[in-house]
């Protein structure tokens, strides 16, 4: 296949100013198991070919499932015809490239998932589901778990021509439960999916989901009737997950390059920072180091190369609160007067083209200790863990979270249960008001698997890490 | 690709498979071309086809999807769903009560074969015309223009051959100026040439604020809610309202509510898949037929949608209203895809206006999330046109705002509806186009929660 994406680009050479063309087979299989039966198992493999060009400064993009030297030929002529059809855009460089992505590249794994029988994955899955059931006030139960497998080859017109395999495994438990019009839902390991990584099937075992279920349950229970969360300002901590979700729209999202350029504008939004502000916009508190990382073991968003073949890196882009860097592919680094792009180019599968958009993005560790630790040390406030819902401006200024659970903080020690906890803030002030970061062992790393962006719409899989930390002066109960 | 028709392929599908089972054959073609600050950015053009097979073994569903459309391909799709299905049988019963039979399905007026040929010139005028309205008032132009073209063909054992074949058009215009103040407007048709797009940049540019943004007090305040926001809204109540499922399971936000008033006497909601404007559909993803079914009328809840199996969960009389999303169903449950809001007799936003002392008009919301599901309650901003509305007249731009109230809440609380109605999509196709909107008016609704 690599032979016909380079003999495709070579022949797009004199017809354009470059040309790049994928070939991805991704394949998933998805299984749910739902009040004590195999709910549903989807499984699918999706092939094709995707070829960009640049024609002066007009981009063309055609995928095609004709995976033929003819239909990947067809494809090269429709993306021609797309970008000449288009109105004049003024001709505009790329980033350079240090080296044309040469290679091949693998993510590790201990056991294929998709060499596991499907008989064990589902006696795997039944065992955790039926520790959910049992109390008449459980309504739903469910237990599943994701495998995906992308093979991806990749040539463009400045020389690259690169094979890499990823494959990534993973999964969760949930319960929802309802009394008294009241509705709770608890998840392990976290929301939206449960916890997937880049590994192979070791990382759904190491979840031991069978285990958490009962108290997952019997939270899920005890919220119904857990006291309201009071409303008003106080001193929350946040726990590793939810903080990583933060993360991903108040940081992430906000330094992404092409929304800063506004070329984002139309949908996605663009954001509170500008371009002039790298190096030496006040982000956040001097407790504040965010790094972009595509190579984190076990990273949703770490490859070998990205989608234009700019080789995986590690940068930061807030360090002591203070800006500097941003997520950028070729196009946003030279408009934006950068030498490299920061490797951020990726596309979900073949027929989407490469956008900007986040690999690993992570708060570092600091150095209050475990939670425990940072619980005793605030003595009165809120602790939140796992997210419910989310939701924040077009410019990633104003957001509104709601976790599943929370716990009051008296004396130094976690008190009650509280139920619909939420809390609502400003990016560059919640920042600021971060005063405390647990240590390295409390760091965890998150996988979110439906991140969206980009017209046609793309889902994008990517990690962030980070540890429990403590805000204070944070508006909580707003919902 | 071949000449081989999407029913032919699914019935060649299904020749390969053995015992319960159904063939899914999906053909997309489609072009989206995305434009920021004037200038072209993206143009995306894609010819896909999709064949999933769905087997059923003792009450389970198994699925396998390929790109692919040779016989090896089809076999190894088919053996794989084959075994999942029966594999899962291990687990004792499952609850899908097998696949529907064969049903006539009405024919619609959703194929439009000009817009079908994806011409890219098309695009290039769309997006010219764009440029030179938001040009006239000094703006600079943000958006996409797309097209696409679906066909979907459905055999299965139980008997179903269906086939059905749509296109759908989609302009988004967001006129900025250079003080990052902007407005917004769209348009969604079954036909490219019904959509106007230097109307829809002219109707952006005219709602681009003059002046500076003032800032509103978190409180409620009465509300004029454009289409677009009334949209999003009752996509929203699809989901946790009318959902057969949540409903089911005793999740659902009209949970023990039907029969019951839910809304203001003036709300009529229907899904009604071949009502004027909408984007039509002959069959859902299981092949049973497309059907109008009333959901809120003069206020009183009256039933949720199902598939196949949301309807076995449900027992009883519950069968199929024709709402899957996925042949066996979805984890998520299934939804009203052609939701349609009755109009009422407002001439317009400024007649809706006309009572209110002070309150708000919203042209559009964004980024809006569910905060707790059974309560209906949604969290979102405003966004591309926030407006006071002082005396009965829109006057002043202020701030976008965050908003945190419950779609029946505000549903009970309407006063009064536009007349005219829109169809309103925010053309995200995630994963495989399938375009949908929701056609309704602009309304008023007393009480809407700001909180920041």
């Amino acid at each position: 296949m690599l032979d016909l994406l380079t003999g495709l680009v070579a022949a797009a050479h004199g017809r354009c100013s470059y040309a790049e063309a994928r070939h991805v087979v991704d394949r998933h299989e998805r299984i749910e198991v739902r009040g004590g039966r195999v709910e549903r198992v989807d499984a699918g493999t999706s092939e094709g070919i995707g070829v960009r060009v640049r024609a002066g400064g007009a981009w063309g993009f055609a995928a095609t499932t004709d995976v033929s030297r003819g239909g990947a030929q067809a494809a090269l002529e429709r993306a021609l015809a797309l970008a000449r059809a288009l109105p004049d855009v003024p001709a505009a460089s790329l980033a350079g490239i240090d080296a044309p992505a040469r290679g091949h590249w693998s993510s590790p794994r201990e056991r294929d998932p998709f060499a596991i029988g499907l008989e064990e994955k589902l006696a795997v899955l039944l065992e955790a589901e039926a520790g959910l059931r049992g109390d008449a006030r459980i309504v739903r139960t469910q237990a599943s778990c994701l495998s995906t497998a992308t093979t991806t080859a990749f040539a463009s017109s400045d020389g690259a021509a690169y094979t890499q395999e990823v494959t990534a495994c993973g999964g969760g438990i949930q319960a929802w439960a309802t009394a008294g019009g009241e509705l709770q839902v608890r998840s392990y390991p976290s929301a939206h999916g449960g916890s997937v990584a880049q590994a192979g099937w070791e990382h759904l075992m190491g979840l031991e989901l069978a285990a958490h279920a009962p108290r997952v349950a019997e939270e899920a229970v005890a919220l119904l009737t857990a006291p309201p969360c009071p409303a008003g300002p106080t001193t929350l901590v946040l726990g590793s997950e939810q903080l990583a979700l933060q993360v991903h729209e108040s940081i992430g999202h906000a330094l992404e390059l092409d929304r800063i350029l506004l070329g984002e504008a139309s949908y996605a939004g663009t954001s509170w920072v500008g371009a002039a502000d790298l190096g030496t916009l006040r982000y956040g508190s001097e407790h504040l180091d965010i790094t972009a990382d595509a190579t984190t073991p076990g990273g949703l968003g770490t490859f070998g190369w990205d989608d234009e073949g700019v080789a995986a890196n590690a940068h930061p882009l807030v360090a002591r609160g203070v800006l500097r860097g941003a997520l950028s592919d070729r196009e946003s680094a030279a408009a934006a007067g950068l030498e490299r792009s920061g490797g951020c180019a990726r596309a979900d599968g073949f027929a989407r083209q490469p956008i900007v958009r986040m690999t690993n993005v992570s708060l570092q560790p600091g150095a209050a200790g475990s939670l425990d630790d940072l619980v005793a040390d605030t003595g009165e406030g809120v602790f939140m863990e796992t997210n419910r819902s989310w939701s924040i401006d077009d410019r990633r200024l104003g957001f509104q979270f709601a976790t599943e659970v929370a716990y009051e903080i008296r004396g130094g020690e976690l008190g009650r249960l509280l139920r619909n906890p939420s809390y609502a803030g400003v990016t560059p002030s919640f920042w600021a008001s971060m005063d405390a970061v647990c240590s390295p062992a409390a760091w965890r790393l998150h996988g979110l698997l439906n991140c969206g962006k980009g017209e046609p719409g793309q889902v994008m899989r990517v990690s962030h890490g980070a540890p429990p930390a403590r805000f204070r002066d944070v508006e909580i109960g707003v919902a | 690709m071949s000449g081989e028709r999407p029913l032919e392929l699914a019935e060649r599908g299904l020749g390969l498979t053995e015992g319960e089972a159904q063939v899914t054959v999906i053909r997309e073609r489609s072009l989206v071309s995305r434009f920021a600050r004037s200038h072209p950015t993206q143009a995306t053009r894609v010819d896909t086809s999709t064949v999933e097979v769905l087997c059923v073994r003792d009450g389970h569903t198994a699925a396998a999807s390929t790109d692919r459309t040779d016989d090896e391909a089809l076999v190894a799709a088919a053996s794989r769903a084959a075994a999942a299905a029966q594999a899962s049988a291990y687990s004792g019963p499952g609850s899908y009560p097998g696949l529907p039979g064969p049903a006539p399905a009405r024919a619609h007026e959703g194929h439009d074969p000009v817009t079908a040929r994806l011409d890219p010139t098309t695009a290039g005028r769309a997006l010219e015309a764009a440029f030179a309205a938001a040009a006239d008032g000094g703006l600079e132009a943000f958006g996409i223009w797309s097209a696409g073209a679906v066909e979907t063909a459905i055999a299965s054992s139980a008997g179903v051959r269906a086939t059905d074949s749509v296109t759908d058009a989609f302009a988004k215009v967001i006129c900025r100026d250079g003080e990052g103040r902007s407005g917004f407007a769209s348009d969604t048709a079954v036909r490219a040439a019904d959509i106007d797009v230097a109307a829809v940049a002219r109707r952006a540019a005219e709602r681009v604020p003059r002046g500076a943004l003032g800032d509103v007090a978190p409180g409620e305040y009465p509300v004029v809610l454009e289409a677009e926001a009334v949209g999003v809204l009752l996509e929203f109540l699809a989901w946790l309202g009318f959902n057969g499922l949540a409903h089911a399971e005793g999740r659902g936000a009209l949970s023990g509510r039907l029969g019951r008033r839910v809304a203001a006497p003036a709300v009529n909601l229907s899904d009604s898949p071949r009502f004027a404007h909408t984007l039509p559909r002959a069959f859902d993803a299981e092949g049973v037929p497309k059907a109008p079914l009333p959901l809120i009328q003069d206020g009183v809840a009256h039933r949720v949608v199902h598939d196949t199996s949301s309807a076995a969960v449900a027992g009883g009389a519950a069968t199929s209203t024709g709402h899957a999303l996925a042949a066996g169903g979805t984890s998520d449950g299934p939804v009203p895809t052609n939701l349609v809001l009755i109009g009422g007799g407002a001439a317009d936003e400024h007649e809706l206006a006309a009572p209110i002392e002070r309150g708000l008009y919203v042209a559009r919301l964004w980024y809006v999330n569910p905060v707790r599901e059974r309560d209906a309650l949604l969290t979102g901003m405003t966004r591309d046109g926030t407006y006071l509305i002082e005396d009965g007249r829109i006057t002043r731009p202020v701030r976008d705002v965050r908003f945190t109230d419950g779609v029946l809440r505000l549903l009970e609380a309407t006063e009064a509806l536009g007349a005219r109605q829109r169809l309103v999509s925010e053309g995200e196709f995630y994963g495989r186009r399938f375009a949908t909107g929701v056609v309704c008016p602009p309304l008023r609704a007393g009480g809407f929660r700001v909180n920041a």
